[in-house]
């Protein structure tokens, strides 16, 4: 069943103090996190943060098209590296 | 590229998995190469079956009896890295990337570049126990010619406990 509308979504709220210190900071700065259940919200666009997934932070670069999903969507607990051919990966 | 499976029906088709980025694109890579030297071409029958040919003094002999498909079972399939389309401007092909070395702007040696992972949040590099995003900021330079990528680790946040910040507050 859905989350009610009513509640709004969730976020931890030490989440959105280190995201506020990011953001006013304005440096290269990644954001270490927990709360894989905190959904991505409209203020989060823009920042990286790293979403620690039982294991290492792996970096999360928040776009617009993240906004209402989890950070642990985005984070895989468990890993297939998978095989390169001609795979290719665009820098940020 | 990819890695040929078990044999599909009695007239010597094979399975064949694909690891390009899209499957489609795979007989375009050809003719490919395995670890005995041997060349083959590959033209796609159905999802995820192919038929295959082994070129034999240049001409191409069709792979027609099961027999034959079943001895190419787990026979990888290669190319030159030559043969791939130069990637667009600020892409790079994971090839290139992993194995290449990493020093920070100092020029320390920070190890070498492990994995690239991509789920879905922009790529990032694994240096050792290191995890950087594949970003400008943090990877400044992408030196494929010298094997080595210029990396800037970034600054984790912290934000004071609100005790320390009451404290702070009081001083």
């Amino acid at each position: 069943m859905a989350r009610s509308v009513w509640k709004g979504p969730f976020v931890d709220g030490y989440l959105l103090n280190k995201a506020e210190a990011s953001r006013s900071s304005g440096r290269n700065e990644i954001i270490k996190i927990w709360t894989r259940r905190s959904t991505i919200l409209p203020q989060f666009v823009g920042l990286t943060f790293g979403v620690y997934n039982g294991h290492k932070f792996l970096p999360v670069q928040v776009t617009e098209n993240m906004v209402g999903h989890k950070f642990g969507e985005f984070s895989p607990t468990r890993t297939f590296t998978g095989h390169s051919a001609d795979k290719k990966a665009k820098r940020g | 590229m990819g890695v040929i499976g078990r044999p599909h029906g009695v007239r010597g088709l094979v399975h064949v998995h694909s690891y390009t980025a899209d499957p489609a694109d795979l007989p375009a890579y050809g003719p490919f190469f395995d670890e005995r030297g041997r060349r083959f071409t590959l033209r796609w029958q159905g999802e995820g079956v192919a038929r295959l040919s082994e070129l034999v003094d240049g001409k191409p002999v069709p792979v027609n009896d099961r027999g034959a498909a079943e001895r190419l079972v787990n026979t990888r399939l290669y190319v030159d890295r030559d043969r791939l389309p130069p990637p667009e401007e600020e892409e790079f092909y994971l090839a290139d990337l992993v194995g290449l070395d990493a020093v920070g702007p100092d020029g320390t040696a920070l190890g070498r570049v492990e994995a690239v992972h991509d789920y879905g949040a922009g790529a990032s590099l694994e240096i050792g126990r290191l995890i950087v995003p594949f970003t400008r900021a943090c990877v400044p330079v992408v030196d494929i010619a010298a094997g080595r990528i210029t990396v800037v680790p970034p600054e984790e946040v912290v934000v004071p406990a609100p005790a320390e910040a009451s404290a702070e507050a009081v001083r």
